[in-house]
């Protein structure tokens, strides 16, 4: 659950960009980065190894603005999405308020989707996270590749979004698709603020 | 001395350690990354880097320790140049709470340790019970604040 500060009227929300290997999650990140003037977010955080592979996440701290009245504050964080990083997964999806799954969208890589969107939701269930209920868009990524090495959005979501959850074409290497995926998660997450929880 | 704190209940015990203690930096959060309480920072977004920071390490340490020690650790040093750093877990009937502190020649790993048992002993007898039963916060019609929000931060605005 977000946290709130009553006090100091803050909301601090964890976002949590999920997918297989090299799907594009970090590259969300820095294109967001990229567009956001520099006093309203702090250092972007990347652990990772020489080759620039995630070892352990990528962090961007955002600071949103006011609604209804609170500071509202975003930390987006990224998992490596390699299988033998398991570990590191559960515990960056720890305390997730929400989640972005960022799928490749080449052909080739169908199989890695299904497999790492499969381990999100055993993850979560293992967290004691209903998976149904945790706010999640998909984001088909690399849409801009050649039209043969690509499978569409509709393809996409036959095989990936049988929870009708938002999904998004994208192209986070020059920003289609980065922001409506953010603004789309964002809503999601704030939604649960505004109404009760039972 | 500016202590901000998410919840109040934490403000003496973390007052009480950092005066006592005389450390530069404290910082106070869930094993999640979430920011619990501080002492010392100047900007909340570098309070955040920390704590997912700290999170990590407390995290892979804790692993680590289970792997080759077959549990966890319980407290981590690490002694730089000038500062040094003690990252701790705290238990509490509200959850286990990971404390950060980093102090300079002002205070020891002696002093440290000592008042980190104390301020752990305090936050458990300060920690009430119940969380604050979740309710409504925002407005149900935040839809066009967001939205000018993030334009503004997109530079679309
Ligand atoms: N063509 C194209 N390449 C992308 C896109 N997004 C990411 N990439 C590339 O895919 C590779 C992996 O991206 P990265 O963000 O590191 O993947 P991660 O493992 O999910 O963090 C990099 O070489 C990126 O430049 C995209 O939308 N289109
Ligand atoms: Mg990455």
């Amino acid at each position: 659950m977000s946290l709130v500060n009553y006090a100091t009227r803050e909301i601090t929300c964890k976002i949590v960009y999920y997918g297989p290997g090299r799907s594009g999650k970090t590259t969300n990140l820095h294109y967001i980065y990229g567009q956001v003037p520099d006093e309203r977010k702090g250092k972007m955080v990347s652990l990772a190894t020489q080759t620039d592979r995630t070892l352990f996440f990528d962090f961007l701290p955002l600071d949103l603005g006011t609604i209804s009245g609170f500071t509202t504050k975003f930390q987006l964080y990224t998992v490596p999405g390699q299988v033998y990083y398991q570990t590191t997964r559960k515990l960056v999806l720890q305390g997730a308020d929400g989640v972005v799954f960022v799928a490749d969208s080449q052909a080739r890589q169908l199989d890695e989707n299904i497999e790492s969107f499969q381990d999100l939701h055993a993850n979560l269930a293992e967290q004691g996270i209903d998976a149904r209920a945790v706010p999640l868009v998909i984001q088909y990524n690399k849409q801009d590749l050649p039209r043969d090495l690509v499978l569409t959005p509709a393809e996409l979501n036959d095989a990936l979004n049988f929870r009708g959850v938002p999904e998004f074409g994208a192209d986070a290497l020059h920003g289609p698709g980065v922001f409506e995926t953010l603004r789309s998660i964002s809503e999601l997450v704030l939604k649960r603020l505004s109404t009760p929880v039972r | 001395m500016s202590i901000t704190t998410v919840e109040t209940w934490v403000e003496p015990p973390l007052r009480k350690f950092v005066e006592e203690a005389r450390t530069v930096l404290a910082l106070l959060l869930h094993p999640s990354g979430q920011v619990v309480a501080q002492f010392g920072f100047v900007r909340a977004v570098d309070v955040m880097s920390a704590c997912a920071l700290a999170a990590a390490i407390h995290a892979s340490a804790g692993e680590l320790g289970k792997q080759l020690e077959g549990k966890a650790f319980r407290g981590l040093h690490h002694p730089g140049r000038e500062r040094q750093l003690y990252l701790a877990e705290a238990a509490t009937q509200r959850g286990n709470f990971i404390f950060l502190t980093v102090f300079d020649q002002e205070s020891s790993l002696g002093l440290v340790r000592l008042y980190f048992d104390e301020f752990c002993k305090n936050l458990a007898a300060a920690a009430p019970a119940e969380a604050r039963r979740a309710e409504p916060v925002i407005e149900e019609s935040f839809e066009g604040e967001l939205n000018r929000n993030l334009a503004a931060l997109f530079g679309r605005g």
